[in-house]
């Protein structure tokens, strides 16, 4: 066999073995395609379609999709049964993952590792339960979501932007003043974090709670040369406040805080290290592949016996190169939630038991009311002795 | 030729070796993870640093214990009535409240043998609704129904959980001191108190960071 080999030229043995090379890969391409869901447009039915049909790291993407949409959609059970599918996941250590140290690895796309989001996704499906909470009385429990959702933002890489969401420190204060405990520290630490924005002082009386959110949020794309860079793409939405209108009262909803500065003041990750190191190699092993290859060739044509075994050994190493480079997978996780407002405001007023008409406006920069925009709806207030939370959202899905 | 043909044969035979290794993203653990039953005390191989099955035995166990062994319960001439309050959750962790008093009351109620007894106040509009059908005739009565028989409280059970959370490059740390306490109805004395602490830390994947 290898005197029949020793014959062959290295012209010949050169696509041999880049064919060889290709039914490897082959090998890669075996998953067979899945069936495409049925969809309806509800996004609460085709997100659980989906979301039964999507890899198990991606259940807790559609755990928060769907939440956000049935909040919007005033379906609050399944809401809450979405964030506390998800809720377990993203608020433990996950350490020792299998699909982590995939995602790590250089031959891995970082979207296999299980998602979890990024700390303003995740900070998000705390604030939303934390709202759910509330709702089902136990202001306690809405703010242990205020507590860890800030902690969660706790690591950014630059101080000022550390745990500075105005609205979670206000609702934990405003929790903590409704069970006639003191919430004087964080009404301060949110207070300093509004800067210039004036936040009302607490009424611990108050039984009406609205939590409002307009605009939309981040999107996530991947940057650099081989899309290791994780970046957001941002766009000021049109509305940039709200205003409730309500029983003669006119219910001013300011934006306290906005995911776009939220997502794009975060600093690296480490996964970002490790993206770029993926990044180099990927460029290195492609360099010297592209080097020896063309070494390679000029060897070839060289004549001499000599020439023929650096032109193989070169095509080797190029052959090596290429393939490590095609194989290493730098490309950032943007996999995101993708119905996420960028602007969220809350207002505490006291009201009868009873149903009010009410009517929802948003304003643009300029205080204009933007007018296609515009609400009518029904408040509900539940009977004194519990708080009625009212969610409110300028989005739709 | 035959050092070169050799390596050529290694790298045909290398090459699509190393890129699979990169490339197998299909299933899982595609036998699946067997069902493991585990005791409730046991530390499970999904875990975080907030209040876990494990803590709720611990921390249960022992105020369960503590309850028994003051003089007020163990030497009372008439069996002392207990209702339980709502824990108050100050830590960053949402829980079940209602289940740490659900385990205190189902521990003493085993081993108590009946030296407490609980009144059920989350049954109150219930029995009130059935009291009122046996007033008005509506449905059969075994004793006077306008009696009042709902029995008022001895003391009151109740507990609070607070935390404490630290969080740096190297990992996360929680502290959580579960404290529970039972408050004598008639005199607003604390005649019990105990506490239980429990600390947890640990650092995520870097591929989460």
């Amino acid at each position: 066999m290898l005197n029949r080999l020793n014959t062959l030229s290295f012209p010949r043995l050169l696509p041999a073995a880049f064919a060889l090379a290709l039914f490897g890969l082959t090998g890669c391409a075996t998953l067979p395609e899945r069936s495409q869901p049925r969809l309806t447009g509800d996004p609460i039915i085709d997100g659980n379609t989906l979301r039964a049909a999507a890899p198990v790291q991606d259940r807790v993407l559609w755990d928060y999709r769907i939440a956000a949409s049935a909040l919007r959609a005033g379906q609050l059970d399944e809401a809450k049964l979405r964030l506390d599918t998800a809720l377990p996941l993203i608020g433990g250590i996950l350490a020792n993952d299998a699909d982590a140290k995939k995602a790590r690895s250089l031959f891995s796309a970082e979207s296999t590792k299980t998602f979890i989001g990024e700390p303003y996704e995740r900070v998000m499906a705390y604030y939303y339960r934390g709202l759910l909470y509330w709702r089902d009385g136990q202001p306690d429990n809405a703010r242990a979501c205020y507590r860890s959702a800030q902690l969660i933002d706790s690591d950014a890489e630059t101080a000022e932007y550390k745990s500075d969401y105005v609205l979670l420190d206000y609702l934990d204060g405003l929790v903590s003043a409704k069970l006639a405990a003191d919430g004087s520290d964080a009404f301060a630490r949110a207070q300093a974090t509004a800067k210039n924005l004036k936040l009302p002082a607490y009424d611990p009386a108050a039984n009406v709670l609205i939590f409002a959110e307009y605009g939309t949020g981040p999107r996530k794309y991947g940057g650099g040369e081989y899309s290791e860079q994780l970046k957001f793409f941002v766009k000021n939405s049109a509305a940039h406040g709200a205003t409730l209108n309500v029983n003669g009262q006119s219910v001013n909803l300011p934006a306290y805080d906005d995911l776009n500065f939220q997502a794009t003041t975060r600093g690296g990750r480490v996964m970002d290290y490790i993206l770029g190191g993926k990044a180099v190699f990927k460029r290195t092993t492609n360099t010297v592949g592209d080097v020896a290859l063309i070494g390679s060739i000029i060897a070839a044509n060289n004549g001499s016996r000599d020439g023929d075994r650096a032109a193989v050994a070169l095509g080797a190493i190029g052959l090596i190169g290429k393939i490590a480079s095609a194989a290493t997978t730098p490309r950032a996780d943007i996999r995101m939630w993708d119905n996420l407002p960028q602007r969220l405001s809350f207002a505490a007023l006291r009201l009868a038991p009873g149903d009010y008409p009410a009517t929802l406006e948003f304003q643009d920069a300029t205080g204009q009311t933007l007018r296609g925009l515009t609400q009518t709806l029904t408040l509900h207030v539940d009977p004194l002795g519990r708080d009625t939370v009212i969610f409110l959202s300028e989005l739709k899905r | 030729m035959n050092t070169s043909l050799r390596l050529l044969l290694l790298t045909s035979v290398a090459a699509p070796a190393l890129f699979l290794a990169g490339c197998a993203t299909g299933v899982e653990t595609p036998s699946g993870v067997p069902v493991t039953e585990m005791k409730a005390d046991e530390r499970g191989f999904v875990a975080g640093t907030g209040v876990e099955s494990q803590d709720l035995v611990t921390v249960t166990d022992k105020m369960a214990r503590g309850v028994l062994a003051i003089p007020e319960i163990a030497n009372a001439k008439q069996t002392p009535r207990i209702v339980l309050e709502p824990v108050v959750n100050e830590t960053r962790f949402p829980i079940s409240k209602d289940i740490f008093l659900t385990r205190i009351r189902t521990q003493l109620n085993e081993k108590a043998m009946g030296r407490v007894r609980f009144l059920d106040r989350e049954m109150m509009k219930t029995l009130e609704r059935e009291r009122d059908l046996k007033r008005n005739g509506q449905v059969t009565a075994s004793a006077d129904p306008s009696v009042v028989e709902f029995r008022g409280a001895d003391y009151f059970l109740t507990g609070k959980l607070q935390g404490l959370t630290t969080k740096t490059s190297k990992g996360t740390s929680d502290y959580i001191l579960y404290s529970f306490r039972l408050t004598d109805a008639r005199t607003s004395e604390i005649i019990w108190e105990s506490s239980s602490e429990i600390k947890k830390q640990g650092l995520e994947d870097a591929a989460y960071r």
